[in-house]
């Protein structure tokens, strides 16, 4: 069947399943004997393989089935979690993982069957369980469980189902030609987003081994998703009713599938009413019947096991129901028109405000109005930029895993502590920023942590501690990745940098440790005396600094000998619109980030020193170099050279410098817009913006003029 | 199907002045001709490279093809426009002509490839030649027009 449209969900799906058991997993590793954790596993793997069968990748379907009974046997007590299986569980997600690529890239799950990890899987299975019970069990079980727990008529809501004459005289044939007629109630989890996707998924799923011949509500108005989350179905059937059940189930967000023989003979011919009131007696007898079936199948489990299924079950609508808010999957590429708009919109609006300024006409109600409009336009932005802000735990949620496979490879004791994961930034970013993270949490874990033994001697805690704080600092997230390490010894970098030719060794006499420490951004540098699999490849921290500057943002190194060292990466909030300052220079008008001023100043010539052939001023008993604007962008200034300098003191860092301009016009919100690939050259333009009398401005990158 | 072959065997231009002579641009590429009108220099970059204007709210980068070609400098007159043009690699971008004059449908045997070994730069802007109304028309390169000069 076709179900590449749903193939995009199915990807997002897994990936979360993913995430889940990772975490899950994670946590189950340090209580092995949390039931709710247990559970959690349980369903995760069993939604997974039911979403792999559905998409028909049946190599996915099958680890994920040995990984669902590996749990099922763990949650039933036959099992005990222990490193050993939790190493090979991790080699499942890293196997499911990898399918999960292939099918990405090539909506193919690839041909690797895994099978070593499914004997792992079996090999714990039966280790421990006195091959008692067979992998085919699991299912059983719980399909025993369903019927056994719910012995009411409750939820059996195929039974209301009115049949008329025709459908009644198809039922009668069928049971004549020796076929069984079930009935069926399928319960759809409350937070699935795509009933009706999922009940298409069941009916298609059941279309395999059998017919259906009524359906309630009717077909057309599940498929327009016009039902609570449940609807029942009255099929005849070759297979038995645990496989038709079984297949329903496959299908992922099921909450339940409720079934039962359906028996013609006690179906009242005609009246309705008398048929709603004999169905549920004959609904009992064919209910015993049904679920003898299965506890055949199942050899006798034991009182004390069912009440603990039993139990389970109670827990599950319960657990099953996570606190989500109602969410809309949302497109980001639509986002992104709308924030196109949002942008439109504000250029629109500062058009209106400069035409009504050139008019001179401007009457107190137009100011009035225009500023209503301002304010409604920037509550607009603000709304749409909050739209697109996702917290950063999408992304940070795989480093404690991380981290736990660095410290066995490593073979050093390490804890990763994580804050402020539901800080949230703009979805790019949050997207991007993944990567240079993780090399900083490896270089931590491969460089700052020293082995266990090294900490004790430095009198140290033995387990060394990685901290990865985010928080949100004005316009800014600020995200720590901070060791408890050795630090960076600023000498053997000082040396390092001397034998690699990047610096003189007379630089490196009168160089600060703090620029010391940033030569490591320099590129091809790695201090690692051993290079290892795991950071020192001399691809590093250069390749960090400069993705996070093509993100905006910018990273700073604070470092102690012995005690241990902090990366900080700023990023913007948002990359799309900012606040800036409108300057003129020359003819033309640049814009300047509100973010990296610190202050504006009025300056006369005479105050401008010379240090080095450089000019500077004194400010506050601090040094501050001059950047003349108009000489490097080659622009005839207007100004008269005696007049007071307009200087714009900007700051990156630690570092100020002024910037001098003809004259400044103001503040102004301004979206920023790409000059595109073919003007890439110029590195002093961060980007453009179009101004409110439709006219280009460039905006000033002031950390590349610094 | 008759009249389908026959499509798949004319190319259209737009024919444009450039100084004295005139040029083809293959008309798949043109997404827009627009007057000429205010170009914001960008600095620190080729002088080919005119500046960047505001199309509809988007920034597009602009290039004097009389410059990459080794002519003249532009010179504003009231019939200057700006090409749009959209290219798969670098995207959109508009080009300064002097002059937008028509649009010729020509068949592919009105077209002469032209050989690569020319010594003169601004042959090597060209990929062919073509013949209507008894007139040539040299048939840009777009590609090698818009290459970033290195």
């Amino acid at each position: 069947m076709d179900v590449s449209q749903y193939l995009e969900i199915f990807l997002d799906e897994t990936n979360e399943h993913l995430q889940n058991l990772n975490t899950q997993i994670l946590s189950l590793e340090q209580d092995p004997e949390n039931m709710d954790t247990i559970n959690e596993i349980f369903r995760a793997a069993h939604s997974l393989k039911g979403m792999a069968g559905t998409m028909g990748y049946k190599r996915m379907q099958n680890l994920t089935h040995d990984m669902e009974n590996v749990f099922s046997e763990v949650r039933n007590g036959n099992v005990k979690v222990n490193a050993g299986m939790i190493d090979v569980l991790f080699q499942c997600l890293d196997a499911l993982e990898e399918y999960n690529t292939n099918i990405r890239e090539s909506s193919d799950e690839g041909t690797n069957d895994n099978e070593p990890l499914i004997k792992q899987l079996n090999a714990i299975m039966n280790g421990e369980d006195n091959g008692t019970e067979t992998a085919d069990a699991a299912p059983a079980a719980k399909a025993e469980e369903t019927t056994a727990t719910k012995d009411s008529t409750e939820g059996r809501e195929w039974l209301d189902i009115n049949l008329n004459d025709s459908q009644r005289t198809v039922l009668k044939e069928a049971v004549k030609q020796g076929k069984n007629v079930y009935g069926l109630t399928v319960k759809v989890q409350e937070s699935c987003i795509l009933k009706a996707a999922r009940a298409f998924l069941v009916f298609k799923a059941i279309e395999e081994t059998s017919e259906i011949i009524v359906s309630n509500p009717s077909a057309q108005d599940i498929e327009d998703e016009k039902f609570e989350l449940d609807f029942s179905l009255i099929i005849i059937s070759d297979a038995t009713i645990d496989k038709v059940i079984a297949a329903a189930k496959g299908v992922s967000e099921i909450e339940d599938v409720i079934g039962g023989v359906i028996d013609m003979d006690s179906v009242a011919p005609s009246d309705t009413e008398e048929a709603a009131e004999q169905t549920p007696a004959a609904q009992e007898t064919s209910m015993e019947t049904a679920a003898v079936a299965t506890t055949e199948d199942v050899k006798a489990p034991a009182p004390a096991q069912t009440a603990a299924s039993a139990a389970s079950a109670a827990k599950k609508p319960a657990a099953n129901k996570p606190v989500v808010n109602r969410t809309v999957r949302v497109d980001i590429e639509k986002l992104d028109t709308l924030m196109n708009l949002v942008s439109e919109l504000i250029i629109a609006k500062n058009s209106l405000v400069s035409a009504s300024a050139m008019s001179g006409t401007s009457s107190q109600a137009v100011n009035e109005q225009i500023e209503y409009l301002e304010s409604v336009t920037t509550s607009l932005h603000e709304s749409v930029m909050k739209v697109r802000m996702v917290p950063i735990e999408s992304t940070v949620n795989k480093f404690p895993r991380m981290v736990r496979d660095l410290q066995k490879k490593l073979g050093k004791k390490m804890e990763l502590y994580m804050s402020g994961e539901d800080t949230e930034l703009d979805r790019t970013v949050v997207d991007q920023i993944g990567d240079p993270l993780m090399h900083l949490l490896r270089n931590a874990a491969d460089h700052g942590i020293e082995s266990a033994q090294v900490r004790k001697e430095r009198g140290k805690p033995e387990v060394g501690s990685i901290f990865l704080d985010a928080y949100q600092d004005g316009n800014n997230v600020v995200i720590e990745v901070r060791d408890d390490g050795s630090g960076i010894d600023t000498e053997a970098v000082k040396n390092k940098a001397i034998e690699r030719g990047v610096i003189t060794p007379e630089q490196g006499e009168n160089m600060s440790d703090k620029e010391i420490t940033n030569l490591l951004f320099n590129a091809g540098f790695s201090t690692a005396k051993v290079v290892s699999d795991v950071s020192g490849r001399g691809v590093g921290l250069d390749v960090v600094k400069s993705m996070i500057e093509s993100l905006s943002g910018e990273v700073e190194v604070k470092s102690k000998l012995g005690e241990g060292s902090s990366w900080i990466i700023r990023l913007p909030l948002t990359l799309a619109i900012i606040q800036a300052l409108m300057v003129d220079i020359g003819n033309e008008k640049y814009a300047i980030s509100l973010g990296s001023i610190q202050t504006i100043e009025d300056i006369s010539p005479a105050d401008v020193k010379l240090v080095q052939a450089k000019e500077v001023i004194q400010l506050r008993d601090l040094v501050i170099p001059l950047i003349r604007l108009n000489e490097i962008l080659d622009i005839e200034s207007k100004k008269n050279p005696e007049d007071n300098l307009v200087v714009v003191i900007v700051k990156k860092g630690d570092k100020l410098a002024g910037l001098v301009v003809d004259e400044l016009i103001g503040q102004q919100e301004i979206v920023i817009k790409s000059l595109g690939k073919y003007i890439s050259k110029c590195k002093i333009i961060s980007g453009a913006t179009v101004l409110g009398d439709g006219e280009v401005a460039l905006i000033l990158d002031a950390n590349t003029l610094i | 199907m008759e009249e389908l072959k026959v499509v798949s065997e004319t190319t259209q231009f737009i024919v444009i002045q450039l100084g004295d002579e005139q040029y083809g641009i293959d008309i798949k590429y043109i997404d827009n001709i627009v007057r000429m009108q205010h170009i914001t220099r960008v600095p620190k970059v080729d002088a080919y490279l005119k500046g960047v204007i505001n199309l509809r709210g988007e920034v597009i980068p602009v290039m004097s093809i009389r410059i990459k070609m080794g002519l003249e400098p532009d010179v504003e007159t009231k019939s200057s426009r700006i090409i749009i043009l959209k290219l798969e690699q670098q995207g959109t971008i508009g080009v300064i002509v002097d002059e937008v004059k028509e649009v010729v449908t020509l068949e592919n045997d009105q077209i002469e490839k032209i050989a690569y070994d020319s010594k003169d730069e601004k042959d090597n802007f060209l990929c062919g030649i073509g013949k209507y109304d008894g007139g040539l028309i040299s048939l840009l390169d777009l590609n090698s027009v818009v290459l970033e000069s290195v």
